[in-house]
Formats: C-alpha cells, sequence, structure tokens
C-alpha cells in the first residue's frame, strides 16, 4: 500500500535504562541488524514515561511509537513498572477508541538480555507502521 | 418536611450552634432553571439555599475553595460525594473539616432535557455523609448506546476531531472539575511549553485526551465539565469511556468506595497485560 | 436610502459569496448556534426570527470579533533563516451578527487601529470583511443592549443593516462598501419602513433594564477596595468563557513555539480571568485572588474603557450571561455596586 511510495516511517522509542535499552545495545553490539527507524529515547524507567510524551511524539511527526520496559517484577525500582502497565492499558484503550490506528503505538516488556527479541520487536513495529502509513491523525500542522 | 425545608433547617442549625462556619450548595441565579452555587455564613440567609434540578454544579470543587475558612458543611448527590472520596483519597481535604448534607438526586435538567451524564448515573444517592435529607432515590439508569462504537476508527477520529476543532480553550471545564487542582496545568506549563496554545485541532484533541487521561480513576461523571462547556463539546464521550474502561480493566469506580484508592494510584502483579508484547 | 430585499433576493445575493466559498453564516449547533463557512446557501436561515423558533439562539456563540480577530493567528513562521509565507487574509462575507455585534466591532476598530500604534492585521481584517447584520426583532432575556447604550435597531458598526419585515429585509447602507452591495435594490415603501419601526418598538419594550452608566463609572472609580467583589464571586471558576465569547474583549498573549522544525509566533487570546495573566516574572501574581480578577472585567468594561476611550465597553449581547458554568450575571453585579454606592451616599 504505502510501500511503493518509499514511505519510511520514523518511530520514536521510549526504553527503560535498566532492562530495554541494556536490550537494544546488546542487539547493537551483537551487530543484529534491524532496522533504522527507530529513533531511542532513554527513560531510567517506564514508569516515567508520561502518556503525553506519546502524543507529543505523534504530533511532532513520529508515525508511530515503542514504548518498553522491563518484565513485571524486574523493575529497577521495583514498582515502576506496574503503575506504568495501568496507565498505558488506560491510555492504550482510549486511543483506539479515539480511531487512532491499532499498531502506531505499541507496549512491550524487554528485558536486558533480550537483545535478539528487541530487533524482532523493531522489525515487527516498522513493517506495521511502513503499512499503516504516514500518521496524519494527531500530526500537528 | 421536604428535602429543601430539612436542608435549610439544619443549615440554620449547624451555623447557630458553630458546628461549621458555613454551609455550600446551591441557590437561584438571576434567571430560571439555572443555579448558582451558595456559601452561605449567615443564619437569615438559609432561605436562599434550594436544591432541585438546576443544580448544575459539582459542590467538591468549591469545596476546595473553602476549605481554609474552617469546618464546612456541603451539599452532596452521589457524584459531589465519590468527588469528595476522591478529595479525601488524595488528601486534598480532611474528613473531619466537612460536614456533608447528603441528598439523593434524580438529575441535572439543562434546557428542558436530563444532561447527558445523569441519564445513565449509577449511583443517585450519596456514597458518603453525615446525615441524609430525605429518602433515597431510585431510578433505572439508561443505557447509553450509540453507533459510536460501531463505526470505523477513521469516522471516530473525524467525529472527535470535528468536537474538539470548537474548543477554544476556555478550560470552563477544567475550572469546574474538582479533580482539576493542579497548581500548574499541564498546558499552562512553559519553559518548556507542553501543549499548545493556539486554536489547533492537533492540540485540542491532546489537551481532550490528556485531560481525560488525567482524570482515569478518578473522574466520576458528573458531567459538570459538560454542561459547562460554552461551545456545546462532547465531552462525556471522552470522560465515560474512560471511566468505562478503568471499570472493565480494574473493576473499580472512581469514589464509590472511600477505602478503595483511585485506579491508576494501585495496581496489582496480575493486572491485564495482553495488549503489551 | 432604505432599500427593500425580498427573501429570493437576498438568497441569490448571498449565494454569490457563498459560491465564491466566502459567506460565514449562523448555522444551527445542538441547542446554540455558531459561525460557519457556508457551503450552500440552503443551509443559512435567512429569517433570523424563523432560526430562534428553530432553537438557536438570538445570537451566535462566538462574537462576530472572530472575524478581526480570530481566537489565533499566525504572526510569522521561519525555518532556519528562511521566513515561511503565512496565509492571506481572505475576504469575508458575515452575514447574520447582530447590532450589539456591530457595535462591538466599532469598538474593536476604535481600539486596534484608531488608539496609538495600529495594529496592521485587524486592521487588513475588517477591510477585508463585510458586515451585514441583521436587527433584532425578538431580543432574548438575558440582551440589554439598551441599557448600555446601544440599541436592537442600531447599525453602528456594520456595513449593512438588514430589518425582517414581511416577505423580506429593510436594507440599510452604512458604509461604502454597504451602498455597493445594496445597488439596484428597490426603495422600501413608507409602509415597510413604518413596520420596521414599529418592529423596532416592539423590541426595544421588551428591554427594561436601565444602568445610569455615569453613576456606575463613578462607583466604580471608588470602588476598587469594595468587599462586594469578593460577595460576588465566591461561585466564579476563572475560566475564560465570559471573556472569550465577550464580543469586545481583546487582550491577546503572544505564544512561540516550534512545530516540526518550523518555528511560529502567533496571536492568542487571553483572558483576565486566568491566573496566568497577571503573573510576574518573579512570581509574584497582583491578581491571585478571583475576587480581583472579576473586578478587573466588570471595571474594564464600565471604567477602563471609559477612562481610555470614552466608551462603555459592554455591548449588552449577554452571551456572558448565558454561557457562564457559574451562573454570574453581570447585570447583577451591576446592580449590586449602584446599590452599594447609594447606601454609601456616592
Amino acid at each position: 500500500m504505502a510501500d511503493s511510495s518509499g514511505f519510511e516511517p520514523k518511530i520514536v522509542a521510549f526504553l527503560c535504562n535498566w532492562c530495554s535499552y541494556a536490550g537494544a545495545d546488546l542487539a547493537g553490539i551483537s551487530r543484529m541488524q534491524y532496522p533504522p527507524n527507530v529513533r531511542v529515547l532513554r527513560v531510567p524507567c517506564s514508569g516515567r514515561v508520561d502518556p503525553f510524551f506519546i502524543l507529543q511524539a505523534l504530533q511532532q511527526g513520529a508515525d508511530g511509537v515503542l514504548i518498553s520496559g522491563c518484565h513485571p517484577g524486574d523493575c529497577h525500582y521495583l514498582t515502576g513498572n506496574y503503575v506504568a502497565r495501568r496507565r498505558f492499558a488506560v491510555l492504550h484503550d482510549l486511543l483506539q477508541f479515539c480511531g487512532l490506528e491499532p499498531g502506531r503505538v505499541t507496549f512491550a516488556w524487554v528485558s536486558a538480555s533480550e537483545g535478539e527479541r528487541f530487533a524482532q520487536l523493531v522489525r515487527e513495529v516498522t513493517d506495521r507502521v511502513r503499512k499503516l502509513g504516514p500518521n496524519r491523525k494527531l500530526k500537528k500542522e | 418536611m421536604d428535602k429543601v425545608a430539612r436542608l435549610r433547617q439544619r443549615a440554620k442549625e449547624l451555623l447557630e450552634k458553630q458546628e461549621v462556619v458555613g454551609v455550600l450548595g446551591y441557590r437561584a441565579s438571576s434567571r430560571p432553571g439555572i443555579s448558582q452555587v451558595a456559601f452561605i455564613t449567615k443564619t437569615e440567609e438559609v432561605d436562599r439555599l434550594i436544591f432541585d434540578a438546576t443544580c448544575s454544579q459539582n459542590l467538591a470543587n468549591y469545596l476546595l475553595k473553602v476549605k481554609d475558612k474552617g469546618k464546612v458543611a456541603v451539599v452532596a448527590r452521589g457524584c459531589d460525594s465519590r468527588s469528595i472520596v476522591v478529595l479525601l483519597q488524595e488528601k486534598q481535604i480532611e474528613r473531619g473539616q466537612v460536614y456533608i448534607l447528603g441528598v439523593g438526586c434524580e438529575g441535572v435538567i439543562v434546557q428542558g432535557e436530563k444532561s447527558v451524564s445523569c441519564r445513565s448515573c449509577q449511583y443517585p444517592n450519596p456514597v458518603i455523609y453525615d446525615e441524609m435529607l430525605g429518602e433515597e432515590v431510585h431510578f433505572e439508569p439508561e443505557k447509553v448506546e450509540d453507533e459510536f462504537d460501531r463505526l470505523t476508527p477513521d469516522e471516530r477520529w473525524q467525529i472527535l476531531s470535528a468536537e474538539v476543532a470548537r474548543c477554544i480553550r476556555c478550560y470552563a471545564c477544567r475550572q469546574v472539575c474538582p479533580n482539576c487542582y493542579c497548581p500548574v496545568c499541564f498546558v499552562d506549563a512553559s519553559m518548556p511549553a507542553l501543549v499548545g496554545k493556539t486554536h489547533n485541532v492537533s492540540d485540542n484533541m491532546v489537551f481532550h485526551i490528556m485531560r481525560a487521561l488525567h482524570m482515569a480513576g478518578r473522574c466520576v461523571e458528573c458531567g459538570a465539565c459538560h454542561r459547562a462547556c460554552p461551545m456545546g463539546i462532547d465531552l462525556m464521550r471522552f470522560n465515560r469511556q474512560v471511566a468505562k474502561i478503568v471499570r472493565e480493566r480494574f473493576g473499580l469506580v472512581a469514589g464509590a468506595k472511600p477505602d478503595e484508592m483511585p485506579a491508576l494510584t494501585v495496581f496489582k502483579p496480575e493486572d491485564p497485560q495482553e495488549f503489551i508484547r | 436610502m432604505k432599500v427593500f430585499l425580498k427573501n429570493e433576493d437576498l438568497k441569490k445575493l448571498l449565494a454569490r459569496f457563498v459560491q465564491e466559498g466566502r459567506l460565514f453564516a449562523p448555522v444551527r449547533r445542538c441547542g446554540y448556534s455558531g459561525w460557519d463557512r457556508v457551503s450552500s446557501v440552503d443551509e443559512v436561515v435567512l429569517s433570523r426570527e424563523q432560526a430562534i423558533l428553530q432553537g438557536e439562539e438570538v445570537n451566535t456563540r462566538e462574537p462576530a470579533k472572530i472575524f478581526v480577530f480570530p481566537r489565533s493567528e499566525t504572526l510569522f513562521e521561519f525555518e532556519g533563516e528562511e521566513a515561511v509565507e503565512t496565509g492571506e487574509i481572505p475576504e469575508l462575507v458575515v452575514f447574520g451578527l447582530r447590532p450589539c455585534d456591530g457595535r462591538a466591532m466599532a469598538f474593536l476598530e476604535r481600539f486596534f487601529v484608531g488608539n496609538g500604534p495600529e495594529d496592521p492585521r485587524v486592521r487588513q481584517r475588517r477591510e477585508k470583511v463585510t458586515l451585514i447584520g441583521v436587527a433584532c426583532n425578538s431580543p432574548a432575556d438575558s440582551c440589554f443592549c439598551t441599557a448600555v447604550g446601544g440599541g436592537p435597531h442600531e447599525n453602528k458598526g456594520l456595513d449593512v443593516l438588514l430589518r425582517e419585515v414581511a416577505g423580506g429585509f429593510l436594507g440599510e447602507a452604512v458604509t461604502s462598501k454597504g451602498e455597493e452591495l445594496l445597488t439596484g435594490f428597490p426603495e422600501a415603501t413608507a409602509q415597510q419602513d413604518a413596520e420596521a419601526e414599529k418592529l423596532k418598538a416592539n423590541a426595544e419594550a421588551t428591554l427594561a433594564l436601565k444602568i445610569d452608566l455615569n453613576r456606575l463609572k463613578a462607583a466604580l472609580d471608588n470602588g476598587f477596595a469594595s468587599p462586594i467583589w469578593e460577595r460576588l464571586t465566591l461561585e466564579c471558576v476563572n475560566c475564560g468563557a465570559c471573556t472569550f465569547l465577550c464580543p469586545t474583549c481583546h487582550c491577546f498573549d503572544v505564544f512561540d513555539e516550534t512545530v516540526r522544525g518550523r518555528k511560529r509566533r502567533s496571536r492568542i487570546w487571553d483572558s483576565c480571568q486566568f491566573t496566568l495573566y497577571s503573573q510576574h516574572a518573579s512570581g509574584h501574581n497582583p491578581r491571585l485572588n478571583p475576587a480581583a480578577r472579576y473586578r478587573n472585567r466588570v471595571m474594564d468594561k464600565f471604567k477602563y474603557t471609559v477612562d481610555m476611550l470614552g466608551e462603555v465597553s459592554c455591548v449588552g449581547c449577554g452571551r456572558c450571561v448565558r454561557v457562564c458554568p457559574a451562573g454570574i450575571d453581570i447585570r447583577v453585579a451591576v446592580a449590586e455596586i449602584l446599590k452599594e454606592a447609594a447606601q454609601d451616599g456616592r
């Protein structure tokens, strides 16, 4: 659909420092190939991610947003990702209700040792967002 | 004795005995069908107090304004009392600061029609009170069903964008809401500014989505925001949906039970996460 | 010269502008009416009396000031070092505004253009918009234009005033733009003129409120420290509804932002009712108290603009009365202020 136009999505990823960012780092060090569409923003914890960041990323031109933290139970700050999980659930459901395409905003738990899984996740997300086409709904003019 | 007579009698007694410094309730305005908030501090003024279907404001909002004056009595319906519970849970007021005059409510009427928030109300009676003025009220809440959920994502976005495109960012919705008490609201943040302040659909959408999210687990669906909006924006569409999400995902209703803290302030290890990869 | 436009003739006249994509008229929304760019002339309920019967309010929610002083407008944009062209100001025709809004437009013009450094954008917008007002035959209970020096059939600030009579409208040109618009229409008969005068008298008769504006000004001159402001505003929530919907409120803020790399400076409405309005960079806020902010609004309408420009800037449209979520009524505030002044022997 959008592939033929050569559209390459811009994806902003919020990765928690202790697990997901480390996982991404591992993917890099292990020379795993994954699409360059992702721009990474390191946060101390997935609990730091304010839903507003996600909306603002889409406003400022991101076509997709990925948010990833430690698996429940493994949070470096013990409970940050539990708090985040509820928040993300509400955001996810509300955005879907409002009519934002499913797949533009993706949540994941990726641990520091899951380098290959991170690479795979990015491949899948990039692919899906590419098929959805450029984000027009929240984009600010 | 009817509710209003009882209200006035009790207000007089509470003031005479100096049990409270003021009674927060409603009074008639200069126009038929519209009420105003009243803060009665003198016994000779208690007859100004009314209670009927024109009383559209959520009094918990005003509690925050007058709490520093001393112990205050407040008239509270189901929704107002739940807002008071949320404020108590969030430590914005203390239980000892309020004397709650509970009253059952059959809904707010605006321009001859029952307010959309009141049609599906499940809590017409207060969940906490120091005394009840009159009997509890019982009625069948309407099921709010419409086409919206069955529309495509694009159609839904189109409708909501058209709604928020009318928003002039007067913040009447925010100002009448008892939950919006942040000293500096996120839209007023500067250095850096977070949300644009111009008449921009994208910014308006972000404002309304974020305000609804800030209300998650706290909004009691009183409809005060909806009634306050001068541009007739369907704000309940957002707030009702968020309350529904919280109810379905976490089994919680804002302010319904004083010992159940607001949904986003607590968590369970087994919380749903099917949407997370 | 007063002309007569049959309903069909007015429709044809407006249809021309609709085709050019530049007609704005009141359009019914749920429970009130708002301004919309009309895409088909049949969307417009020409008879404002009919519109009221169909559930519109006597006046649109947004005041007509949006056509010269919009909610927000881009002042300039640049990317890197290159300025980006911002849109040209379009030519517009507005049908259906009321005499109170017309008077407000005249005030805004004086404030922005005839009062020291001129605001080129407001001037340009006013030059490019044609204001076709429709007189009120059925004022609402929240209307009080006559109390503040206006009237339901006044034409100040408009280009054309249309007065609804049987079969059509009496048309009066106020400016040369208006004269141009009304060329070719037949002269109104004496009967039609008499009918319009009668309708005007009837409308004026319903507007019972009288305000002694001079006494009010004197009361406000001495009323800054009065305890009345606290008493009047416990229920005010300090939103911006009254100021934003007021046809003469003109305060604005300048807002800078970066939108995907492009730097943009905009002018946006500001409200003296917002806490941030009077916030100093030091953190001090001389109007932290909500009562102080409400006082500012009333003072501005009935005293400050009199001091500055010699005229009261409240036009009695009643919008603030209708939309206030707290039910505050500026007429009640004025009455209280006068009552207190009388009691104090002022």
